[in-house]
């Protein structure tokens, strides 16, 4: 089932470059059906999932095949309560980005063949990185979906600044995914597991724990590693560029669900095999994401263009993440997933409507705009929704995991807590209800009074899409936290226990010393 | 059967939002139609739930599972129901909700007629409908946050409805911004309550409040003025205040409705929700409560008597009565406040409805100084305005009268008498701003072409004025004070007062409020009268010089938001954050990275010049340097 998930954009892309060049709609189509298909299936997994009824390793819809077997390298995915919404919310957005793909035909229907190759290996790449319970493939599938990032963006991107947000955006990822490499390289090195199986490592780990020397250098390579890949303060500054000269789908595709990756890495990996390392690197993290929430809340307070605005409100939002992770707490990673998957929504919809916005308008400054409410009635409506999400309206997705992970890190980080809680209601509300002022309320500028909306329902449904997965999870939390909470709590009992143990861990070091 | 009931209180209205949005947004008639309909039934089903629930199923739970997350670590429960809390605080409530809604709902068809955005207003109208019953049904603390949210974004909708007129845009901005600021104390007040205690939910927090009383006393002042921040946005109270003049730019039943009735009151009602929270020993912030409400209603009152469009009077006026409420509940006098609640939801609005009358009759005219003489072009506006305002300004023995003794009865006794003299000279002041409005209005000779010209209402909102004329009249000798006094006191042995009693209730139990009260109307009538009968120019501006200025401007509040607080603090934050971020992370850290690598490479780039014979002659160098290091020593 997962295998079908991600091999069918994977096998539409492999089938695509066989079609010919001229064949813009067969192209559309594949890649629509393709990521249609998947988010059928991943719905079916979804619903299917039941956290009561896993098996041995806690895992359901399992499959492995190995692979090379001296390195202990196998193919294995598999899904519990953290990666299956997670999963859900790839497969919707990748479903939804190939719809978006519109906007991309109608500026550059040359190389029409090439964008939806690469939006199906992203998508492809994606869904395996999250599927994937092999630390090998896990960062393979991460990387195949990261490099079209570099390319789309370099090729269908727009702005002036198109060319040196190429440049930052790729080496920045190249050298957060590089330190992570290393990071996950030592981590399988030190442990002595001798496999890249994630569950293989866990149920190692948990009878030989890693000695403190070298999880206290493990820890901080995935830290920053993959912190560099989420936009963690202060390596945040690629993100409102790249995602500024991105094309819309590659912005969904990335901002929404790529990024989610070295946050899952973070919950999946480093808290579980890393404890001790996690628990004294906790206050640095929860100061740290201050400096997503807060700061860079107040820098969007400050942008004038919707992208940047988007961008900067996107890293911002990655810091509540870091706050429910800091928190090692139930309630906090409980929250921390639930704000991954509906900001994953979120980010797509609002980059998929600035991207439709820009289309039919020619610009995204929003001292340009006005009053275009009116013009554009769906078009408004849905980014007026989306920006009310954005600054953590009940109802949607995202306050019911902002909320969580507030009542999750109160007790240990009160402070931090509370200025979250400022930013979330107070900027958040600032620099989204300013965004709609100018490009919706008031007048109308003389140079917009000619736009309208495109007629063509389906131009619509990504945008309905998003919309409704935000609302239904919003509405029914429990739809996400019922799956969510079992398999937390076994990360958050592997996090929290092991400095009961102290001597076995001083035996494993002397062991590991002696050759 | 009674659970079927109150969940149809509740979503009838949403049921109508999506109906509307989905369905007939483009039938006007339609959508006015549906959401007329779902407020009505709305308030049928209670009125049933008012008088058929026995007393027994009071406060049982109606409760669907939200969010149930266990966390053994930290020793807390995240259990959030939607559960619905029916008991005497809630039941009058939802009527007052839905009873005054639905008259609104139905003065809106006449008023909104024609408007391009016909739909959209009255799926907005129940969408607050829906907000404003989650709040009052609300049976905890995250529930009711969650509808709180919801009705400040309903009140956002409908304050900026008009949104291409930037001074709408710019309210309705202001109005949830302003909430926010609020709401931030509130949330944190939610949640230093829930790690203190371990519930949100209301009946838990009182059984639990019993048994850790020691632990709760120590956080107990903080934790009021937290949630109080909560009802001083909502509540428009002072320093927060400055949303809800700026808030008249809606449509005018929705400020009769959302900004006069019931969602401004939806702060007062929270504070008595959570009264047992604010009520322990060792807290002052009743104390604090107590004084904001106090400075809240003289600062308005005096505001109020030099403006000079009918609605922003009107606007000032509700100020400072929920500056009233929220002091009768710092006075420890929930019941006081939750009765003037209810006697001001149905003479505010019948002022307001009246108010939007003449504005419609005038084509859109606010400013009372371009009106004059209305009084026989709109008779019955003019008489259902008159008794909303005497029944504002407390004449015996008019439901105003009533309730706002009971206020100043309970300053008494809660030995506040600072803000029971406080309280008279509000009254005066309240009773000789609206006779100010009532004559230039109502009184003299025309002043302009449009109020030559002035046409009664039609009949759909005549009706709704006829019927809250009725409440505001009799809304003191229904029994109303009684009812919450069952919720929030043991029950009180005896008969129920006759009508007599109740008609000479006050001069009975409070002599000294009572006559107090009655004396400020007859001075403030008389002041009013002697100055602005006739009048064709305000003649106050004059006598009060630059006092006039201090007043008409507000006290220059809004200026030193704008232009000293917000741009000193977190304008200034966000500027120096943009800095840091363009010039030392974006440009100093990235870029000088990037050019350090780049220089770094051009240094190196020196030595791969692609010359044999330099490498050549480097790698000789190379060698008799490694010779000279081995061999030299």
């Amino acid at each position: 089932m997962l295998t079908a998930i991600i091999l069918c954009p994977l096998i539409a892309a492999l089938l695509l470059c066989l079609v010919p060049r001229s064949f813009v709609v067969v192209m559309r189509v594949v890649a629509i059906v393709a990521t249609f298909i998947s988010m059928v299936l991943a719905i079916i997994v979804f619903w299917r999932y039941d956290g009561a009824a896993m098996g041995l390793s806690g895992f359901r819809f399992e499959q492995q095949v190995d692979w090379v077997k001296s390195l202990g390298i196998s193919y294995h995915v598999g899904v519990d309560g953290l990666n299956v919404g997670l999963i859900l919310m790839g497969a919707v957005v990748a479903f939804a980005a190939a719809c978006c793909g519109w906007e991309i035909r109608e500026r550059d229907n040359e190389r029409q063949k090439e964008f939806c190759i690469l939006l199906l290996i992203m998508s492809g790449g994606i869904l395996g990185a999250f599927a994937s319970l092999d630390l090998f493939f896990f960062y393979f599938a991460h990387e195949l979906a990261l490099i079209p990032t570099f390319i789309m963006i370099g090729v269908w991107g727009r702005g002036p600044d198109k060319n040196y947000a190429t440049f930052q955006i790729t080496l920045y990822l190249s050298v957060g995914a590089f330190i992570s490499l290393i990071g996950l390289i030592a981590l399988y090195l030190q442990s002595g597991a001798k496999t890249f199986d994630i569950v293989g490592l866990i149920a190692h780990v948990k009878q030989h724990p890693i000695p403190l020397r070298d999880q206290n250098f493990i820890f901080p390579l995935l830290l920053f590693g993959f912190g560099i890949l989420i936009s963690l303060w202060p390596f945040h500054t690629w993100a409102p560029l790249g995602y500024g000269s991105a094309p819309a789908p590659t912005a969904m595709l990335h901002a929404g669900v790529l990024k989610k990756f070295g946050l899952y890495g973070l919950i999946r990996i480093a808290l579980p095999l890393l404890p001790e390392a996690a628990q004294s690197w906790t206050n640095v993290i929860a100061w740290l994401c201050l400096g997503n929430i807060f700061y860079c809340g107040l820098v969007a307070m400050r942008q004038k263009n919707l992208n940047w605005l988007i961008g900067y409100s996107s890293v911002a939002h990655m810091g509540f993440v870091f706050l429910g992770i800091a928190s090692l707490s139930l309630i906090g990673i409980t929250g921390a997933v639930l704000v991954m998957i509906a900001h994953g929504f979120l980010a797509a919809l609002t980059f998929g409507l600035s991207g439709y916005l820009y289309q039919t308008t020619g610009t995204l400054e929003m001292d340009r705009m006005g009053g275009l409410l009116r013009k554009l009635p769906f078009l408004g409506t849905a980014l007026i929704m989306a920006m009310f999400a954005g600054c953590g309206l009940p109802g949607f997705a995202n306050f019911t995991g902002e909320v969580t992970v507030f009542f999750g890190a109160w007790k240990q980080f009160p402070l931090v807590t509370g200025i979250a809680v400022w930013s979330a209601l107070v900027i958040g509300a600032v620099y989204m209800l300013r965004a709609i002022r100018n490009i919706f309320h008031g007048p109308v500028p003389e140079q917009l009074m000619a736009v309208a909306e495109s007629t063509w329902p389906l131009r619509k449904l990504p945008y309905l899409v998003l919309l409704v997965s935000l609302l239904v999870f919003g509405f029914f939390p429990r739809l996400l936290t019922d799956k969510i909470t079992p398999s937390a709590k076994k990360i958050i009992e592997m996090a929290n226990t092991p400095s009961a143990t102290p001597v076995a861990r001083v035996e494993t070091g002397q062991v590991v010393s002696v050759p | 059967m009674v659970e079927l009931l109150a969940w149809l209180v509740l979503f009838l209205p949403l049921l109508s939002v999506a109906a509307i949005t989905i369905f007939t947004r483009g039938n006007a008639a339609r959508s006015g139609a549906i959401s007329i309909t779902a407020v009505v039934f709305s308030f049928i089903c209670g009125l049933v739930l008012f008088y058929a629930l026995p007393e027994s199923s009071m406060g049982m739970p109606i409760q669907i599972p939200w969010l149930s997350i266990h966390d053994q670590g930290l020793g807390l429960d995240l259990h959030v129901d939607i559960g619905l809390r029916l008991d005497h605080l809630s039941l009058p409530m939802i009527l007052i909700v839905t009873g005054v809604g639905s008259l609104i709902h139905i003065y809106s068809w006449g008023y909104m007629k024609g408007d391009p955005g016909f739909a959209r207003y009255f799926a907005c109208l129940s969408l607050f409908t829906f907000s404003m019953l989650g709040i009052v049904l609300a049976d905890n603390f995250l529930m009711m946050f969650i509808f709180w949210e919801l009705v400040g974004v309903s009140s956002y909708l409908l304050i900026g409805f008009w949104y291409e007129r930037p001074s709408a845009a710019d309210a309705c901005k202001k109005a949830f911004l302003t909430n926010r600021v609020g709401d931030f104390g509130f949330l944190v007040g939610i949640l230093l309550t829930w790690a203190t205690l371990g519930s949100l939910n209301f009946r838990d927090l009182e059984t639990r409040l019993n048994v850790h009383s020691v632990e709760f006393s120590a956080v107990a002042t903080a934790v009021g003025l937290l949630i109080f921040c909560g009802a001083m946005g909502k509540s428009a109270q002072f320093p927060l205040h400055v949303w809800l003049p700026d808030a008249m730019e809606g449509p005018t039943p929705v400020s009769a409705l959302i900004h006069a009735a019931t969602m401004v009151a939806a702060g007062v009602y929270m504070l008595c929700r959570v009264f047992f929270l604010l009520n322990v020993d060792g807290s002052q912030a009743l104390q604090v409560i107590a004084w904001i409400g106090g400075i809240t209603a003289l600062m308005a009152a005096l505001i109020a008597v030099q403006q000079n469009d009918i609605k922003r009077i009107l606007a000032y006026s509700t100020l400072s009565q929920l500056g009233y409420m929220v002091m009768a509940v710092g006075c420890s006098g929930p019941v006081p406040a939750m009765y003037h609640l209810t006697t001001h939801a149905f003479f505010k609005a019948l002022l307001f409805l009246g108010a939007g009358s003449v504005i419609y009759g005038l084509h859109h005219e606010q400013n009372i100084w371009a009106m004059g003489g209305v009084r026989r072009k709109m008779p019955i506006t003019f008489w259902t305005f008159t008794f909303g305002t005497l029944a504002l300004c407390g004449v015996p023995p008019l439901s105003g009268f009533y309730s706002k003794d009971s206020i100043l009865a309970q300053a008494i006794k809660d030995h506040h008498y600072g803000l029971f003299v406080l309280g008279v000279v509000v009254a005066l002041l309240t009773t000789f701003y609206m006779f100010r409005l009532f004559y230039v209005v109502f009184k003299g000779r025309p002043r302009t072409e449009a109020a030559e010209h002035a046409h009664e209402s039609p009949s759909v909102m005549l009706w709704p004025l006829f019927i809250l004329a009725i409440f505001s009249i009799a809304g003191g000798l229904l029994g109303i004070e009684s009812l919450y006094a069952r919720h929030f006191e043991a029950a009180v042995a005896g008969t129920e007062p006759g009508f007599w009693d109740r008609l000479l209730e006050p001069f009975n139990e409070q002599l000294l409020a009572a006559s107090f009260g009655v004396l400020a109307v007859v001075f403030g009538w008389l002041w009013a009268r002697s100055l602005y009968r006739n009048k064709a120019v305000d003649p106050l501006p004059e006598k009060l010089g630059w006092w006039s200025q201090l007043l008409r401007n507000k006290f220059y509040i809004d200026e030193f938001y704008e232009n000293v607080l917000i741009p000193c603090t977190q304008d200034a934050l966000a500027r120096v954050a943009d800095f840091i971020d363009r010039w030392i992370i974006g440009t100093f850290a990235v870029r000088g990275t990037a050019n350090v690598t780049d220089v770094a490479g051009r240094l190196l780039r020196m030595l791969q010049t692609g010359s044999l014979q330099m490498y050549a002659f480097l790698l000789v160098a190379g060698v008799a340097g490694v010779l000279y290091w081995v061999l030299g020593k």
